[in-house]
């Protein structure tokens, strides 16, 4: 490796930063990739066993800092920092280590001078209700990021539907993982679009009262934890359950139903048997007034089809760091409004930063996406995939 | 009875069992002890060019404690049917000692103190704080008590760097990734999961990595608890942590 990556003098040294991002790999092949770009291209690439044993122990700490621009002329600094949570260790069995990296995670963005912390969605979820868990905070403030992720979520349903040439007030609504801060964000937003919601997740007194609060507004609504035990059909349905990996058979749905997938890791297994089904991944945003980052990541960990593209809930964070609204935007569990989802999307199209094309698993869901991504990606700008700065 | 419910759980708890893993011990208290034996040389040398009579004292009295730890970790060895043996001539330790004698030259104390205190300590007490956890009796308190010991010197050092580093952060931090560069990948190719190098001059027979599960240990493991740790202390002396994080992710594997 060059002295230049390695030396302190680099430019990439930290310094007082606007924002942080706080995430981890969510495969071993990101992680792997991560590494890889530190080594730098003249060693041996480390094997994937070697990974395994090493990736474990390395602290939470910056890997790369991060310039986002703005289409109305502000820039912002930031850092991404890597809880470095390993890849297999996300079942609840780990809590209390990940718990530990996040908030060491956050201690790195605190010294780091950042005024705005945005959380990716698996450490927000750990954190999610404690954030009296979080170090001292001094002038550093966090959000979760959740509620610019159910704006983009809403937006990638509502434009799925229009394309698909479907009526949203006439749809069956399933969202799985309903309790959880996005998933709850999104029934109140979309639940007086659509003609009926079924919700499920596995805290039956959460669901019962997220059920009598959308009631309360004359919805008509369906609880259950299986997913068999719902009596209609969906024919949109959001993931947005906290899994440890794509395990998610989704079973009884519409057969040419829309799923959004806004997992992280993904919800929907690979075996689910969903053929007819139009699946996307959503929560994702774009950002067009650039984004750089050092060392150059560029083409390593972009698994996306579309260059800028990132987590919603992480471009919460850089959007009110563009904006220079250092606040709490989302915190705790159960409080995203369509009035405050409105306010960060407005804030965020002031900068630029909007709905990703819509992708899945087997690329872009239109051509002309895909064309639009490549005449973005010619600009002089370094592209992060979401898999840098998610989780 | 009671002999038959001894009995029982000495075979479950296999991994704990002294007699039946001596010889793992045995090179594993080899190396410690040399590793020892190479600290009380390096601060015996590093007392002859301290300014001040209470540095040398202090260098003195380090170099007394670690012979002292050396002296346990024989007497640990006997205790349980072995000699052990220690060479400070082995490959990777003689490196190490040139290095440090290198600066020793050099008359830099504060390259000293970063080569013995933050990362040869790194090492030793990660190393010994994983070994006391799986070492059954007096011996894994031997290992605790003398990484908890460890670590106090490195505390010790630590006012003293992060004042050096206070003065010209960016000349330490310089100094200290080319001392990095020298020591560390001796290090890291001593824990390496493979000894590419040949035999290490100090095991007493074969390479001991591979036996180490037989006293519920990896090379992986006490690889990665050393470099968190020396990763942590690079964080309190301030450094920066992307820096750092390469820094490790290039070392040999």
């Amino acid at each position: 490796m060059g002295d230049s990556v390695a030396s302190v003098d680099s430019p990439g040294r930290t310094t007082d930063v606007d924002f942080a991002l706080v995430g981890h790999q969510e495969s071993w092949r990101a992680a792997a990739d991560v590494l890889g770009v530190l080594r730098g291209p003249e060693r041996t690439p480390l094997p994937d066993d070697e990974i395994r044993d090493i990736l474990p122990w390395i602290p939470p700490r910056a890997v790369c800092h991060v310039d986002v621009g703005s289409i109305a002329g502000a820039k912002a600094r930031g850092l991404y920092i890597d809880s470095f949570i390993s890849p297999d260790r996300l079942e609840a069995d780990y809590i209390r280590e990940n718990i530990a990296r996040v908030r060491a995670a956050a201690a790195c963005a605190i010294r780091a001078g950042a005024k705005i912390v945005s959380l990716g969605g698996f450490s927000s979820i750990l954190i999610e209700g404690n954030f009296d868990q979080l170090p001292e905070r001094h002038e550093t403030v966090f959000t979760t990021g959740n509620t610019l992720t159910v704006g983009f979520i809403v937006q990638g349903i509502e434009k799925m539907c229009a394309l698909e040439g479907r009526d949203l007030r006439r749809s069956t609504l399933l969202i799985v993982g309903a309790t959880g801060d996005v998933g709850s964000g999104c029934a109140r937003c979309l639940a007086p679009l659509v003609r009926r919601v079924l919700l499920s997740a596995r805290n039956v007194d959460r669901l019962r009262r997220l059920a009598a609060e959308l009631e309360a507004d004359g919805v008509e609504v369906e609880v259950a934890t299986p997913l068999q035990q719902f009596s209609a059909q969906a024919d949109i349905v959001i993931c947005a359950a906290s899994l440890a990996s794509p395990s998610l058979l989704l079973g009884r749905i519409a057969p040419d139903a829309i799923v959004c997938d806004a997992g992280y890791p993904k919800n929907l297994s690979p075996n689910a048997e969903i053929p007819g089904a139009r699946v996307f991944f959503g929560g994702l945003g774009q950002i067009t007034g650039g984004l750089r980052f050092t060392p150059d990541f560029h083409g390593v960990l972009n698994r996306h089809p579309f260059p800028d593209v990132v987590q919603g809930c992480l471009l919460e964070g850089m959007a009110l760091a563009l904006e220079r609204r250092f606040e709490p935007f989302s915190q705790g569990r159960g409080f995203i409004t369509q009035e405050r989802v409105d306010e960060i999307e407005a804030i965020a199209a002031r900068h630029g930063i909007r709905l990703a094309p819509l992708y899945n698993a087997d690329g872009p869901l239109w051509p002309a996406q895909a064309t639009i991504g490549s005449a973005l990606g010619s600009r002089e700008s370094a592209s992060i995939s979401s898999t840098d700065f998610t989780g | 009875m009671e002999l038959a419910v001894d009995l029982k759980r000495s075979l479950s708890n296999e991994c704990t069992s002294l007699s039946l893993s001596a010889l793992v011990w045995q090179d594993v208290l080899a190396q410690a002890m040399t590793g020892e034996l190479v600290a009380a040389m390096n601060f015996t040398a590093l007392s002859e060019i301290c300014d001040h009579p209470a540095e040398v004292a202090d260098a003195l009295e380090h170099a007394q404690n670690e012979k002292g730890h050396a002296a346990a970790f024989a007497a640990e060895g006997r205790k349980i049917g072995v000699e052990v043996p220690s060479n400070v001539e082995a490959k990777h330790w003689k490196r190490i000692r040139e290095a440090f004698q290198r600066r020793i030259t050099e008359r830099d104390f504060i390259g000293c103190l970063i080569v013995q205190e933050i990362m040869l300590e790194s090492f030793a007490v990660a190393s010994y704080a994983r070994v006391g956890k799986v070492a059954a009796g007096s011996l894994g308190k031997t290992f605790a008590s003398i990484a908890a010991e460890e670590e106090e010197h490195i505390g010790h050092a630590m006012a003293i760097l992060r004042a050096e580093r206070a003065l010209d952060a960016q000349r330490f931090d310089d100094k200290l990734y080319r001392l990095h560069l020298e020591v560390m990948t001796i290090l890291a190719e001593m824990l390496a999961r493979d000894c590419s190098r040949g035999h290490c001059e100090v095991c007493h027979d074969s390479c001991v990595k591979p036996s180490l599960s037989e006293i519920c240990l990896t090379t992986a493991e006490l690889r990665g608890a050393s470099l968190q740790q020396y990763l942590k202390t690079l964080d309190m002396l301030g450094l920066p942590g992307e820096v750092t994080l390469v820094w490790v992710t290039q070392l040999p594997v």
